[in-house]
Protein backbone atom coordinates (compact mmCIF):
# COMPACT_ATOMS: atom_id res chain seq x y z
CA UNK A 1 0.00 0.00 0.00
CA UNK A 2 2.65 2.44 1.01
CA UNK A 3 4.69 1.69 -2.08
CA UNK A 4 1.63 2.27 -4.34
CA UNK A 5 1.01 5.59 -2.72
CA UNK A 6 4.63 6.63 -3.11
CA UNK A 7 4.71 5.71 -6.79
CA UNK A 8 1.47 7.50 -7.32
CA UNK A 9 2.84 10.61 -5.72
CA UNK A 10 5.97 10.31 -7.83
CA UNK A 11 3.92 10.22 -11.03
CA UNK A 12 1.96 13.25 -10.05
CA UNK A 13 4.76 15.47 -8.81
CA UNK A 14 7.76 14.71 -10.97
CA UNK A 15 7.61 14.23 -14.72
CA UNK A 16 11.27 13.32 -15.32
CA UNK A 17 12.04 10.82 -12.57
CA UNK A 18 8.93 8.89 -11.83
CA UNK A 19 10.39 6.43 -9.39
CA UNK A 20 13.29 8.45 -8.00
CA UNK A 21 11.45 10.42 -5.32
CA UNK A 22 9.63 7.30 -4.21
CA UNK A 23 12.85 5.38 -3.93
CA UNK A 24 14.48 8.20 -2.07
CA UNK A 25 11.65 8.25 0.45
CA UNK A 26 11.86 4.50 0.90
CA UNK A 27 15.59 4.71 1.54
CA UNK A 28 15.05 7.52 3.97
CA UNK A 29 12.48 5.52 5.90
CA UNK A 30 14.79 2.52 5.99
CA UNK A 31 17.63 4.68 7.31
CA UNK A 32 15.32 6.07 9.98
CA UNK A 33 14.40 2.55 10.99
CA UNK A 34 18.02 1.40 11.15
CA UNK A 35 19.11 4.36 13.24
CA UNK A 36 15.94 4.77 15.27
CA UNK A 37 15.44 1.22 16.50
CA UNK A 38 18.66 0.93 18.52
CA UNK A 39 18.09 4.43 19.88
CA UNK A 40 14.58 3.48 20.89
CA UNK A 41 15.74 0.29 22.58
CA UNK A 42 18.51 2.19 24.37
CA UNK A 43 16.07 4.85 25.58
CA UNK A 44 13.57 2.25 26.75
CA UNK A 45 16.23 0.30 28.63
CA UNK A 46 17.61 3.45 30.17
CA UNK A 47 14.17 4.25 31.50
CA UNK A 48 14.07 0.87 33.20
CA UNK A 49 17.41 1.06 34.95
CA UNK A 50 17.79 4.76 35.70
CA UNK A 51 17.08 5.97 39.22
CA UNK A 52 15.29 9.29 39.54
CA UNK A 53 16.71 11.46 42.30
CA UNK A 54 14.70 14.50 43.34
CA UNK A 55 16.60 17.46 44.75
CA UNK A 56 14.85 19.66 47.30
CA UNK A 57 16.03 22.32 49.67
CA UNK A 58 17.51 20.63 52.77
CA UNK A 59 14.61 21.87 54.92
CA UNK A 60 12.23 20.02 52.58
CA UNK A 61 14.17 16.78 52.45
CA UNK A 62 17.34 17.29 50.46
CA UNK A 63 18.08 14.53 47.99
CA UNK A 64 15.29 11.98 47.69
CA UNK A 65 16.41 9.21 47.85
CA UNK A 66 19.56 9.98 49.80
CA UNK A 67 20.98 6.45 49.75
CA UNK A 68 21.85 4.70 46.51
CA UNK A 69 23.51 1.40 45.78
CA UNK A 70 25.73 0.43 42.88
CA UNK A 71 28.18 -2.29 41.95
CA UNK A 72 31.76 -1.84 40.83
CA UNK A 73 32.02 -1.50 37.06
CA UNK A 74 28.27 -1.39 36.51
CA UNK A 75 27.07 2.01 35.29
CA UNK A 76 24.71 3.71 37.71
CA UNK A 77 22.27 5.82 35.72
CA UNK A 78 20.70 8.74 37.51
CA UNK A 79 17.97 11.11 36.39
CA UNK A 80 18.32 14.23 38.49
CA UNK A 81 15.58 16.82 38.78
CA UNK A 82 14.99 19.68 41.17
CA UNK A 83 11.63 20.17 42.84
CA UNK A 84 12.26 23.77 43.89
CA UNK A 85 15.36 25.85 43.22
CA UNK A 86 18.59 25.22 41.36
CA UNK A 87 20.78 22.56 42.94
CA UNK A 88 23.98 20.84 41.93
CA UNK A 89 25.26 17.30 42.04
CA UNK A 90 28.78 15.96 42.52
CA UNK A 91 30.34 12.88 44.07
CA UNK A 92 33.02 13.49 46.66
CA UNK A 93 36.63 12.35 46.20
CA UNK A 94 36.09 11.33 42.59
CA UNK A 95 37.01 14.53 40.76
CA UNK A 96 34.05 14.07 38.41
CA UNK A 97 32.70 17.39 37.22
CA UNK A 98 29.67 18.72 39.04
CA UNK A 99 26.40 19.10 37.15
CA UNK A 100 23.55 21.52 37.72
CA UNK A 101 20.16 20.18 38.74
CA UNK A 102 17.45 22.54 37.55
CA UNK A 103 13.73 22.56 38.14
CA UNK A 104 11.70 21.28 35.22
CA UNK A 105 14.70 19.77 33.50
CA UNK A 106 16.01 16.22 33.79
CA UNK A 107 19.78 15.97 34.13
CA UNK A 108 21.07 12.55 33.16
CA UNK A 109 24.23 11.31 34.81
CA UNK A 110 25.94 7.96 34.44
CA UNK A 111 28.43 6.99 37.13
CA UNK A 112 30.76 4.01 36.94
CA UNK A 113 32.74 3.24 40.07
CA UNK A 114 36.08 1.49 39.88
CA UNK A 115 36.49 0.93 43.61
CA UNK A 116 34.02 -0.33 46.17
CA UNK A 117 33.20 1.81 49.16
CA UNK A 118 30.84 4.46 50.44
CA UNK A 119 30.74 7.60 48.34
CA UNK A 120 29.12 10.85 49.32
CA UNK A 121 27.21 12.91 46.82
CA UNK A 122 26.41 16.49 47.64
CA UNK A 123 24.79 19.66 46.38
CA UNK A 124 27.21 22.09 44.72
CA UNK A 125 24.97 25.14 44.35
CA UNK A 126 24.01 27.40 47.22
CA UNK A 127 20.32 26.54 47.44
CA UNK A 128 19.60 27.83 50.95
CA UNK A 129 21.22 28.49 54.31
CA UNK A 130 21.45 24.76 55.00
CA UNK A 131 22.86 23.98 51.59
CA UNK A 132 25.75 21.94 53.01
CA UNK A 133 23.37 19.62 54.81
CA UNK A 134 22.23 18.39 51.41
CA UNK A 135 24.08 15.15 50.96
CA UNK A 136 23.52 11.50 50.21
CA UNK A 137 25.56 8.32 50.04
CA UNK A 138 26.19 5.73 47.36
CA UNK A 139 27.08 2.28 48.64
CA UNK A 140 29.28 0.63 46.02
CA UNK A 141 29.78 -3.10 46.46
CA UNK A 142 32.68 -4.95 44.92
CA UNK A 143 32.42 -7.83 42.49
CA UNK A 144 34.16 -10.10 44.99
CA UNK A 145 34.50 -9.40 48.68
CA UNK A 146 37.88 -7.89 49.11
CA UNK A 147 39.60 -6.98 52.29
CA UNK A 148 39.41 -3.22 52.31
CA UNK A 149 42.76 -1.61 52.99
CA UNK A 150 42.70 -0.31 56.54
CA UNK A 151 42.02 3.41 56.39
CA UNK A 152 44.73 5.37 58.12
CA UNK A 153 43.22 7.57 60.80
CA UNK A 154 43.40 11.33 60.31
CA UNK A 155 46.49 13.02 61.64
CA UNK A 156 44.72 14.60 64.59
CA UNK A 157 43.56 11.19 65.80
CA UNK A 158 47.05 9.77 65.43
CA UNK A 159 48.53 12.66 67.41
CA UNK A 160 45.67 12.49 69.92
CA UNK A 161 45.04 16.19 69.42
CA UNK A 162 41.99 17.85 70.89
CA UNK A 163 41.04 19.95 67.91
CA UNK A 164 38.29 21.70 69.88
CA UNK A 165 40.70 23.01 72.51
CA UNK A 166 41.12 26.79 72.35
CA UNK A 167 44.44 27.70 70.79
CA UNK A 168 44.51 31.43 71.24
CA UNK A 169 47.88 33.06 71.85
CA UNK A 170 48.67 36.12 73.82
CA UNK A 171 50.77 37.70 71.11
CA UNK A 172 50.23 40.60 68.80
CA UNK A 173 52.17 40.93 65.58
CA UNK A 174 52.53 44.43 64.17
CA UNK A 175 53.16 43.27 60.61
CA UNK A 176 52.36 39.90 59.11
CA UNK A 177 55.43 37.67 58.87
CA UNK A 178 56.89 37.56 55.38
CA UNK A 179 58.58 34.58 53.80
CA UNK A 180 60.36 36.89 51.35
CA UNK A 181 61.92 38.91 54.18
CA UNK A 182 62.78 35.67 55.92
CA UNK A 183 64.68 34.49 52.84
CA UNK A 184 66.50 37.84 52.63
CA UNK A 185 67.88 37.33 56.13
CA UNK A 186 70.16 34.74 54.55
CA UNK A 187 70.16 32.45 57.53
CA UNK A 188 70.32 28.74 56.92
CA UNK A 189 67.63 27.28 59.07
CA UNK A 190 68.53 24.10 60.95
CA UNK A 191 67.14 21.27 58.88
CA UNK A 192 64.82 20.07 61.64
CA UNK A 193 62.71 23.21 61.15
CA UNK A 194 62.25 22.52 57.46
CA UNK A 195 60.85 19.02 57.83
CA UNK A 196 57.38 18.05 56.77
CA UNK A 197 56.64 16.78 60.27
CA UNK A 198 57.22 20.19 61.80
CA UNK A 199 54.84 21.81 59.30
CA UNK A 200 52.19 19.19 59.97
CA UNK A 201 52.35 18.83 63.71
CA UNK A 202 53.82 21.99 65.21
CA UNK A 203 52.16 25.35 65.55
CA UNK A 204 53.97 28.39 64.13
CA UNK A 205 54.29 29.72 67.65
CA UNK A 206 56.02 26.57 68.86
CA UNK A 207 58.45 26.79 65.95
CA UNK A 208 59.04 30.46 66.67
CA UNK A 209 59.84 29.66 70.31
CA UNK A 210 62.26 26.92 69.30
CA UNK A 211 63.91 29.18 66.71
CA UNK A 212 64.19 31.99 69.21
CA UNK A 213 66.24 29.75 71.44
CA UNK A 214 68.47 28.53 68.61
CA UNK A 215 71.94 30.00 68.46
CA UNK A 216 71.61 31.06 64.79
CA UNK A 217 68.94 33.61 65.61
CA UNK A 218 70.56 35.23 68.60
CA UNK A 219 71.27 38.43 66.68
CA UNK A 220 67.77 38.72 65.19
CA UNK A 221 64.72 40.59 66.36
CA UNK A 222 61.47 38.80 67.23
CA UNK A 223 59.94 39.99 63.95
CA UNK A 224 62.86 38.55 62.00
CA UNK A 225 62.31 35.19 63.64
CA UNK A 226 58.66 35.32 62.60
CA UNK A 227 59.81 35.95 59.04
CA UNK A 228 61.95 32.81 59.34
CA UNK A 229 58.88 30.86 60.47
CA UNK A 230 57.01 32.16 57.41
CA UNK A 231 59.89 31.01 55.22
CA UNK A 232 59.83 27.57 56.84
CA UNK A 233 56.07 27.32 56.23
CA UNK A 234 56.45 28.54 52.68
CA UNK A 235 59.03 25.86 51.95
CA UNK A 236 56.36 23.20 52.57
CA UNK A 237 53.82 24.51 50.05
CA UNK A 238 53.94 25.04 46.32
CA UNK A 239 52.35 27.80 44.27
CA UNK A 240 50.18 25.29 42.41
CA UNK A 241 48.94 23.96 45.73
CA UNK A 242 48.04 27.45 46.89
CA UNK A 243 46.29 28.20 43.59
CA UNK A 244 44.24 25.05 43.88
CA UNK A 245 43.51 25.76 47.51
CA UNK A 246 42.29 29.23 46.62
CA UNK A 247 39.89 27.85 44.01
CA UNK A 248 38.54 25.31 46.48
CA UNK A 249 38.33 27.93 49.21
CA UNK A 250 36.32 30.33 47.05
CA UNK A 251 33.97 27.61 45.94
CA UNK A 252 33.33 25.99 49.28
CA UNK A 253 34.49 28.11 52.19
CA UNK A 254 34.20 31.79 51.21
CA UNK A 255 30.44 31.95 51.70
CA UNK A 256 30.94 31.66 55.46
CA UNK A 257 34.61 32.51 56.08
CA UNK A 258 34.68 35.41 53.61
CA UNK A 259 36.70 35.66 50.43
CA UNK A 260 39.37 37.56 52.38
CA UNK A 261 39.42 34.94 55.13
CA UNK A 262 38.08 37.38 57.71
CA UNK A 263 35.17 35.20 58.82
CA UNK A 264 32.85 37.81 57.36
CA UNK A 265 31.18 35.81 54.58
CA UNK A 266 27.49 36.32 53.93
CA UNK A 267 26.63 33.21 55.94
CA UNK A 268 29.22 33.82 58.66
CA UNK A 269 26.64 35.55 60.80
CA UNK A 270 23.83 33.16 59.98
CA UNK A 271 25.63 30.41 61.86
CA UNK A 272 27.82 30.85 64.87
CA UNK A 273 30.77 33.04 64.08
CA UNK A 274 32.88 31.58 61.31
CA UNK A 275 36.61 31.42 62.04
CA UNK A 276 38.68 34.44 61.11
CA UNK A 277 41.79 33.19 59.30
CA UNK A 278 43.38 36.64 59.37
CA UNK A 279 43.45 36.66 63.17
CA UNK A 280 47.05 35.85 64.08
CA UNK A 281 46.24 35.14 67.71
CA UNK A 282 44.18 32.07 66.89
CA UNK A 283 45.95 31.05 63.70
CA UNK A 284 49.55 31.01 64.95
CA UNK A 285 48.57 28.76 67.84
CA UNK A 286 47.13 26.08 65.57
CA UNK A 287 48.96 23.42 63.63
CA UNK A 288 48.28 22.02 60.19
CA UNK A 289 47.01 18.87 61.89
CA UNK A 290 44.37 20.90 63.73
CA UNK A 291 43.12 22.46 60.51
CA UNK A 292 43.20 19.09 58.82
CA UNK A 293 41.07 17.65 61.60
CA UNK A 294 38.62 20.52 61.63
CA UNK A 295 38.11 20.36 57.88
CA UNK A 296 37.65 16.60 57.89
CA UNK A 297 35.38 16.38 60.88
CA UNK A 298 33.57 19.72 60.76
CA UNK A 299 31.27 20.39 63.65
CA UNK A 300 32.82 22.48 66.41
CA UNK A 301 29.23 23.12 67.50
CA UNK A 302 28.85 25.49 64.57
CA UNK A 303 27.36 25.29 61.10
CA UNK A 304 30.61 23.86 59.72
CA UNK A 305 29.95 20.67 57.75
CA UNK A 306 32.40 17.77 57.56
CA UNK A 307 34.52 17.57 54.44
CA UNK A 308 36.36 14.32 55.04
CA UNK A 309 34.18 12.43 52.59
CA UNK A 310 34.19 15.14 49.95
CA UNK A 311 37.75 16.44 49.63
CA UNK A 312 40.67 14.21 48.80
CA UNK A 313 43.80 14.34 50.99
CA UNK A 314 45.54 16.45 48.33
CA UNK A 315 42.64 18.89 48.24
CA UNK A 316 42.71 19.31 52.02
CA UNK A 317 46.49 19.87 51.90
CA UNK A 318 46.00 22.50 49.21
CA UNK A 319 43.26 24.20 51.23
CA UNK A 320 45.43 24.41 54.34
CA UNK A 321 48.35 25.71 52.25
CA UNK A 322 46.02 28.50 51.13
CA UNK A 323 44.78 29.13 54.69
CA UNK A 324 48.35 29.75 55.85
CA UNK A 325 48.74 32.51 53.25
CA UNK A 326 46.30 34.62 55.27
CA UNK A 327 49.01 34.67 57.99
CA UNK A 328 52.10 34.44 55.83
CA UNK A 329 51.17 36.47 52.75
CA UNK A 330 53.00 35.79 49.52
CA UNK A 331 54.30 39.33 49.18
CA UNK A 332 57.03 38.33 46.78
CA UNK A 333 54.51 38.10 43.95
CA UNK B 1 -8.04 75.60 3.63
CA UNK B 2 -7.61 76.24 7.31
CA UNK B 3 -8.24 72.54 8.00
CA UNK B 4 -5.52 71.56 5.49
CA UNK B 5 -2.97 73.83 7.08
CA UNK B 6 -3.75 72.28 10.44
CA UNK B 7 -3.17 68.80 9.02
CA UNK B 8 0.18 69.82 7.61
CA UNK B 9 1.21 71.37 10.88
CA UNK B 10 0.40 68.21 12.76
CA UNK B 11 2.23 65.94 10.34
CA UNK B 12 5.34 68.08 10.67
CA UNK B 13 4.95 68.03 14.45
CA UNK B 14 4.61 64.23 14.52
CA UNK B 15 7.80 63.72 12.55
CA UNK B 16 9.57 66.29 14.65
CA UNK B 17 8.60 64.66 17.93
CA UNK B 18 9.36 61.17 16.72
CA UNK B 19 12.67 61.64 14.94
CA UNK B 20 14.19 65.05 15.67
CA UNK B 21 17.69 64.71 17.13
CA UNK B 22 17.82 66.31 20.53
CA UNK B 23 20.73 68.50 21.57
CA UNK B 24 21.52 66.29 24.57
CA UNK B 25 24.73 66.88 26.45
CA UNK B 26 26.97 63.99 25.46
CA UNK B 27 28.95 62.86 28.47
CA UNK B 28 32.46 61.60 27.93
CA UNK B 29 32.35 57.80 28.30
CA UNK B 30 33.99 56.63 31.50
CA UNK B 31 34.27 53.27 33.16
CA UNK B 32 31.90 52.63 36.00
CA UNK B 33 31.80 49.82 38.52
CA UNK B 34 28.50 48.92 40.11
CA UNK B 35 28.23 46.46 42.95
CA UNK B 36 24.89 44.69 42.73
CA UNK B 37 23.87 42.73 45.77
CA UNK B 38 21.46 39.95 44.94
CA UNK B 39 19.32 38.58 47.72
CA UNK B 40 16.01 36.72 47.71
CA UNK B 41 14.24 38.28 45.88
CA UNK B 42 15.71 41.63 44.97
CA UNK B 43 18.67 43.37 43.44
CA UNK B 44 20.22 46.21 45.37
CA UNK B 45 20.36 48.72 43.79
CA UNK B 46 17.49 47.76 41.54
CA UNK B 47 18.02 50.67 39.15
CA UNK B 48 21.40 51.33 37.59
CA UNK B 49 21.87 54.47 35.47
CA UNK B 50 24.85 54.95 33.15
CA UNK B 51 25.69 57.18 30.21
CA UNK B 52 25.75 55.83 26.67
CA UNK B 53 29.18 54.53 25.73
CA UNK B 54 30.26 53.91 29.31
CA UNK B 55 32.32 50.86 30.12
CA UNK B 56 30.15 49.22 32.77
CA UNK B 57 31.47 46.64 35.21
CA UNK B 58 28.85 44.89 37.26
CA UNK B 59 29.99 43.03 40.35
CA UNK B 60 27.23 40.63 41.24
CA UNK B 61 27.41 39.47 44.85
CA UNK B 62 24.95 36.90 46.08
CA UNK B 63 24.13 37.42 49.74
CA UNK B 64 22.04 34.35 50.49
CA UNK B 65 21.65 31.71 47.79
CA UNK B 66 22.88 31.44 44.23
CA UNK B 67 21.56 34.15 41.94
CA UNK B 68 22.14 35.21 38.37
CA UNK B 69 21.73 38.25 36.20
CA UNK B 70 20.42 38.28 32.66
CA UNK B 71 20.43 41.65 30.92
CA UNK B 72 17.71 42.10 28.32
CA UNK B 73 18.68 43.78 25.08
CA UNK B 74 22.36 43.13 25.61
CA UNK B 75 21.82 39.38 25.99
CA UNK B 76 24.45 38.97 28.73
CA UNK B 77 24.36 36.58 31.64
CA UNK B 78 26.37 35.88 34.78
CA UNK B 79 25.71 33.83 37.88
CA UNK B 80 27.08 34.35 41.36
CA UNK B 81 27.25 32.14 44.41
CA UNK B 82 27.70 33.40 47.96
CA UNK B 83 31.40 34.06 48.46
CA UNK B 84 32.11 34.10 44.73
CA UNK B 85 31.45 37.53 43.28
CA UNK B 86 30.87 37.41 39.54
CA UNK B 87 32.06 40.24 37.32
CA UNK B 88 30.52 41.31 34.02
CA UNK B 89 32.08 44.03 31.88
CA UNK B 90 30.43 45.47 28.81
CA UNK B 91 30.10 48.70 26.86
CA UNK B 92 26.71 50.38 27.18
CA UNK B 93 26.35 51.02 23.46
CA UNK B 94 22.58 50.68 23.29
CA UNK B 95 20.57 53.52 24.73
CA UNK B 96 17.29 53.04 26.49
CA UNK B 97 16.09 51.27 29.58
CA UNK B 98 16.67 47.55 29.87
CA UNK B 99 15.40 45.00 32.33
CA UNK B 100 17.73 42.68 34.13
CA UNK B 101 16.43 39.66 35.93
CA UNK B 102 17.65 36.76 38.04
CA UNK B 103 18.63 33.87 35.80
CA UNK B 104 18.90 31.12 38.42
CA UNK B 105 15.76 29.64 39.92
CA UNK B 106 16.31 30.89 43.45
CA UNK B 107 12.95 30.40 45.13
CA UNK B 108 9.23 30.98 45.01
CA UNK B 109 9.40 34.66 44.08
CA UNK B 110 12.29 34.24 41.63
CA UNK B 111 10.26 35.55 38.63
CA UNK B 112 9.78 38.86 40.41
CA UNK B 113 13.46 39.44 41.02
CA UNK B 114 14.09 42.17 38.47
CA UNK B 115 15.88 45.47 38.05
CA UNK B 116 16.54 48.15 35.45
CA UNK B 117 19.58 49.39 33.58
CA UNK B 118 19.12 52.93 32.27
CA UNK B 119 21.49 53.90 29.49
CA UNK B 120 21.00 57.62 28.91
CA UNK B 121 17.54 59.19 28.97
CA UNK B 122 14.73 56.90 27.92
CA UNK B 123 14.02 58.81 24.68
CA UNK B 124 11.68 56.16 23.36
CA UNK B 125 9.42 56.62 26.35
CA UNK B 126 9.45 60.41 26.29
CA UNK B 127 8.87 60.56 22.53
CA UNK B 128 5.91 58.20 22.90
CA UNK B 129 4.46 60.33 25.67
CA UNK B 130 4.87 63.45 23.51
CA UNK B 131 3.24 61.70 20.55
CA UNK B 132 0.28 60.68 22.68
CA UNK B 133 -0.15 64.27 23.88
CA UNK B 134 0.06 65.43 20.28
CA UNK B 135 -2.70 63.02 19.32
CA UNK B 136 -4.93 64.36 22.07
CA UNK B 137 -4.19 67.92 20.94
CA UNK B 138 -4.99 67.01 17.36
CA UNK B 139 -8.43 65.64 18.15
CA UNK B 140 -9.30 68.58 20.35
CA UNK B 141 -8.38 71.12 17.66
CA UNK B 142 -10.05 69.25 14.80
CA UNK B 143 -13.45 68.67 16.35
CA UNK B 144 -14.47 71.50 18.63
CA UNK B 145 -16.41 69.29 20.97
CA UNK B 146 -17.20 71.83 23.60
CA UNK B 147 -17.46 75.08 21.59
CA UNK B 148 -20.71 76.44 20.06
CA UNK B 149 -22.46 73.19 20.40
CA UNK B 150 -26.20 72.99 20.84
CA UNK B 151 -27.43 70.49 23.40
CA UNK B 152 -28.28 67.25 21.68
CA UNK B 153 -31.82 66.97 23.04
CA UNK B 154 -34.50 68.71 21.01
CA UNK B 155 -36.32 71.41 22.87
CA UNK B 156 -39.84 71.78 21.66
CA UNK B 157 -41.09 75.28 21.65
CA UNK B 158 -44.55 75.69 23.05
CA UNK B 159 -47.34 76.15 20.49
CA UNK B 160 -45.06 75.21 17.63
CA UNK B 161 -46.68 73.43 14.75
CA UNK B 162 -45.20 70.29 13.34
CA UNK B 163 -45.98 68.53 10.14
CA UNK B 164 -44.99 65.14 8.94
CA UNK B 165 -44.34 65.18 5.25
CA UNK B 166 -43.77 62.24 3.03
CA UNK B 167 -40.78 62.93 0.80
CA UNK B 168 -38.94 60.75 -1.64
CA UNK B 169 -36.18 60.18 0.95
CA UNK B 170 -38.54 59.03 3.62
CA UNK B 171 -40.53 60.53 6.40
CA UNK B 172 -39.12 63.79 7.74
CA UNK B 173 -40.05 66.07 10.55
CA UNK B 174 -40.22 69.62 9.46
CA UNK B 175 -40.82 72.61 11.51
CA UNK B 176 -43.05 75.32 10.15
CA UNK B 177 -41.70 78.78 10.38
Amino acid sequence: MAADWLTHRGVKSAKKSVNLSGEFLARFLLALLVIGTPLWIWAARRGETAVTVHALMPEKGGFLPDTLTAAVGVPLELNLISDDVMHGFAVGQTGWPAVDVKPGQMTEVTLTFAEPGTYTYYCTRWCGPNHWRMRGTIEVTGAEEREAPPASPPLYVELELDIDAPHELDILLKTPPSAARGAELDITLPSEFLSRDVYLTQTPFEVWQALRLASETAALTDEDVWDLVAAAWHSQTTDEQIQRGQTLYNQNCAACHGSGGGGDGVFGQAFDQASDFTDSQTMLGASTAVFDGKIRRGGMGTGMPYWGTIFTDEEIDALIAYLWTFQFPMDNE
Amino acid sequence: MKQQRLWLLFIVAIFGVAFAPLPLGTAVPTSRTVRLEASSFEFSPAVVAVNPGDQVTIELAATDVMHGLYLDGYDLEITAEPGQTAVLTFTADKTGTFRFRCSVTCGALHPFMIGKLKVGPNLLLWRSVALSLLAVLFFISREPLFVNREPLSVVRKPNAEYEIRNTEHGIRNTEHP
